[in-house]
C-alpha cells in the first residue's frame, strides 16, 4: 500500500499540467467572458453583456449552422469510406501499400498539406486550372467552398479510419466467417449481416473520434478558406479565433468558448445515448 | 464488391495526386514556371537553394527545439501518470475528458494563462501548456496494462524505489509503446497551426506558421512553396518510415481495449 501511494506522486507532474493549463484555464472562461478585452489592455468588467450579445449574434447561429452541416456531411462520409476500403482491401496483396498511402496525407504536414491543395486546385494560381482550364469555384462560391474543406479533411482522416477499421476486422474470428459460409451465407450476406455488426464498436469509436476531428475543423478552414466567402466556411472554431485574435475582441471570444463547451457537451451527451442505445440492442 | 474497389481506387487516386504535384512542384525548375509550359518542366534543385534565407531554416529550429522538448517531457511526466493511474490513482476520468477536447477551447483561456505568467510570445509558450499530452497518458496505460505485474512486485520485494521502478523496469519493458507516442506527439506538436500563431509573435514563428504566411506572400511561387512544404515535412516522415509497424501495433493495441 506504501508502494501504491509512493507511486502516485510519480503521476503528479503530469496532473499539474493540466490542472494550470487546461483545467483551470477552461473554469476561468466564465469570468473572461464577463470581460470586455482586448488582449493587451487590461480587462474590463461587463457583466453579462457577451452573453447577451450571443443570443443576437447572427455570425454565430450561422456558424453553429456551418458547424453542422460540415459534421453531417464530413461524419457518414469518413465511416463509409473507411468501411469500404478496410473490406475492399482485406486479405488482398496491396493492403499494405493503399493502407500506407492513405495515410501519408497524415505524415506531410499541415501547412504542407494545404500548400499541396492550393499548389493543384487554386483557381488563380493552381496546375489544375494552368493545365486543363478547369477553374474550380471554392474561392467564390459558398457551397463549394465548404465542399472543399470537407474533401480536404477525409483526404487527411481517411487513413485514421481504414487503419482503425483494419485492424478491426483482422479482429474477427475466423470462425465466425467460416461458420456463416457453412450456413450458406454468400459474400454479400456475410458481408452484411456478420461482419458489419461485429463491427459496431469500432463505427461507434470513430463517430466520437470523428466528431472531435469535425469540430476542431478549423485548422483545416484557417489553411484553405479563412471562413470565406461570404462567411460559408466559418465553422464555430474558426468563428471563436476570429472574434478573439482577429478582431482581438477576447471577451466576447471566451463568451463564444462557453456557447463551443456547451456545443460540445450536448453533441457528445446525444452521441453517447445514441451509441449505448444501440451496442445494447446490438448485444441481444 | 466491385462498388467498393471503385471507391478504394478512387480514394488512392485522390490521395496521391495533391502529393505526387507537391513533390513534383518542388523540384521544377522556376524559369519552366514563368513559361507556364509543362513540356519546358525539368529537374532542378533550385527551389530547395532559393530557401537558404527565406527563414525557414530558422522556423525549423524553432519547432525542433519547442516539439522536441515537449515530447521529452510529455513522455517522462506521461509514463509517470499513467504508472500511478495503474496504481490506483484517480486520474484517468481527467485525462479522458481532455482527451475528448476541441483544442479550439483553450485559445483564449490560455492566452490569459500565458499572459498572467509572463510567458506569452516566449519560446516558453510553445512548450509549457504540452508537458503533458492526455493521449500520451493514455497509450502508456494500454502498455503499462498489458504489463505483467509480477515484475513490478518482484522489485517491490526487492525493496527498489518507485521512481526506481519506473525507471529501471517498467520503462524498458514498453520501449516500443513510448516510441510510437513520441513520434504521435511529435507530430501533433509539429502541426499545431493556430496556436503558435496566437501565442507568438514573428521571432518565433514555428514551420507551420511559416508555410502559411509563405502560401499568403509568395503564392505564385509553385516550387518555392513545394520546396518548402517538402521540406517542414521531412521530420515527421522520417520519424514515421523509421517507425511505422511500431505506430500501427500501438493504435491497434489502444484500440482493441
Amino acid at each position: 500500500m506504501r508502494a501504491r501511494r509512493q507511486a502516485w506522486w510519480l503521476g503528479l507532474p503530469a496532473t499539474l499540467v493540466f490542472v494550470v493549463f487546461s483545467l483551470v484555464p477552461l473554469l476561468s472562461v466564465a469570468r473572461y467572458a464577463t470581460w470586455r478585452w482586448s488582449g493587451t489592455a487590461e480587462p474590463i468588467s461587463i457583466g453579462s453583456a457577451n452573453l447577451a450579445r450571443l443570443v443576437r449574434d447572427e455570425a454565430l447561429w450561422q456558424s453553429l449552422g456551418t458547424t453542422l452541416l460540415f459534421g453531417l456531411i464530413v461524419l457518414p462520409a469518413f465511416l463509409a469510406l473507411s468501411l469500404a476500403v478496410a473490406l475492399a482491401i482485406e486479405g488482398l496483396r496491396v493492403e499494405r501499400f493503399v493502407k500506407a498511402l492513405l495515410f501519408a496525407p497524415g505524415l506531410v504536414t499541415v501547412g504542407g498539406s494545404a500548400i499541396a491543395w492550393y499548389l493543384l486546385y487554386d483557381p488563380d494560381f493552381g496546375v489544375m486550372v494552368e493545365l486543363t482550364g478547369l477553374r474550380l469555384p471554392w474561392t467564390s462560391q459558398p457551397g463549394a467552398a465548404l465542399l472543399f474543406v470537407v474533401l480536404f479533411t477525409l483526404w487527411q482522416q481517411t487513413g485514421y479510419g481504414v487503419l482503425v477499421m483494419s485492424a478491426a476486422l483482422r479482429g474477427i474470428p475466423r470462425e465466425v466467417k467460416e461458420a456463416a459460409r457453412i450456413d450458406g451465407a454468400h459474400e454479400g450476406e456475410l458481408r452484411r449481416f456478420v461482419i458489419v455488426p461485429l463491427l459496431r464498436p469500432t463505427l461507434a469509436f470513430l463517430t466520437i473520434v470523428g466528431s472531435v476531428l469535425a469540430l476542431q475543423s478549423y485548422t483545416a478552414v484557417y489553411l484553405l478558406t479563412r471562413g470565406g466567402p461570404f462567411g460559408s466556411t466559418r465553422v464555430l472554431g474558426y468563428y471563436l479565433y476570429e472574434v478573439a485574435f482577429e478582431r482581438f475582441e477576447l471577451g466576447y471570444g471566451a463568451a463564444i468558448t462557453l456557447f463551443v463547451l456547451v456545443f460540445t457537451l450536448i453533441v457528445a451527451v446525444a452521441q453517447a445515448r445514441v451509441l449505448v442505445g444501440r451496442g445494447v440492442r446490438g448485444a441481444h | 464488391m466491385l462498388l467498393m474497389r471503385l471507391v478504394t481506387v478512387a480514394m488512392c487516386l485522390f490521395v496521391a495526386l495533391p502529393l505526387a504535384w507537391l513533390v513534383y512542384a518542388a523540384f521544377i525548375p522556376a524559369e519552366a514556371l514563368v513559361r507556364a509550359n509543362l513540356a519546358t518542366f525539368g529537374f532542378s534543385l533550385e527551389n530547395f537553394a532559393a530557401l537558404a534565407n527565406s527563414g525557414l531554416w530558422r522556423a525549423l529550429a524553432i519547432s525542433f527545439t519547442a516539439s522536441g522538448l515537449a515530447v521529452l517531457a510529455q513522455l517522462t511526466f506521461g509514463l509517470g501518470a499513467a504508472y500511478a493511474i495503474r496504481n490506483g490513482a484517480r486520474l484517468l476520468g481527467l485525462v479522458l475528458v481532455l482527451l475528448a477536447l476541441p483544442s479550439e477551447l483553450l485559445l483564449v483561456p490560455l492566452y490569459r494563462q500565458l499572459q498572467t505568467l509572463l510567458l506569452i510570445d516566449t519560446l516558453w509558450a510553445l512548450v509549457v501548456p504540452f508537458l503533458a499530452s492526455p493521449l500520451v497518458v493514455f497509450l502508456l496505460l494500454q502498455a503499462l496494462r498489458r504489463l505483467p505485474w509480477e515484475l513490478v512486485e518482484a522489485a517491490r520485494l526487492d525493496g527498489a524505489s518507485e521512481p526506481l521502478i519506473l525507471a529501471r523496469v517498467v520503462a524498458p519493458i514498453v520501449r516500443p509503446e513510448l516510441l510510437a507516442a513520441a513520434v504521435l506527439a511529435f507530430a501533433a506538436h509539429w502541426n499545431l497551426v493556430l496556436y503558435p500563431r496566437v501565442m507568438t509573435t514573428e521571432a518565433l514563428w514555428t514551420v507551420q506558421v511559416f508555410l502559411t504566411d509563405l502560401l499568403r506572400t509568395r503564392p505564385f511561387e509553385w516550387g518555392l512553396l513545394g520546396a518548402a512544404a517538402l521540406v517542414a515535412s521531412t521530420p515527421i516522415m522520417i520519424l514515421y518510415l523509421v517507425f511505422e509497424k511500431r505506430i500501427v501495433a500501438t493504435f491497434e493495441a489502444g484500440f482493441r481495449s
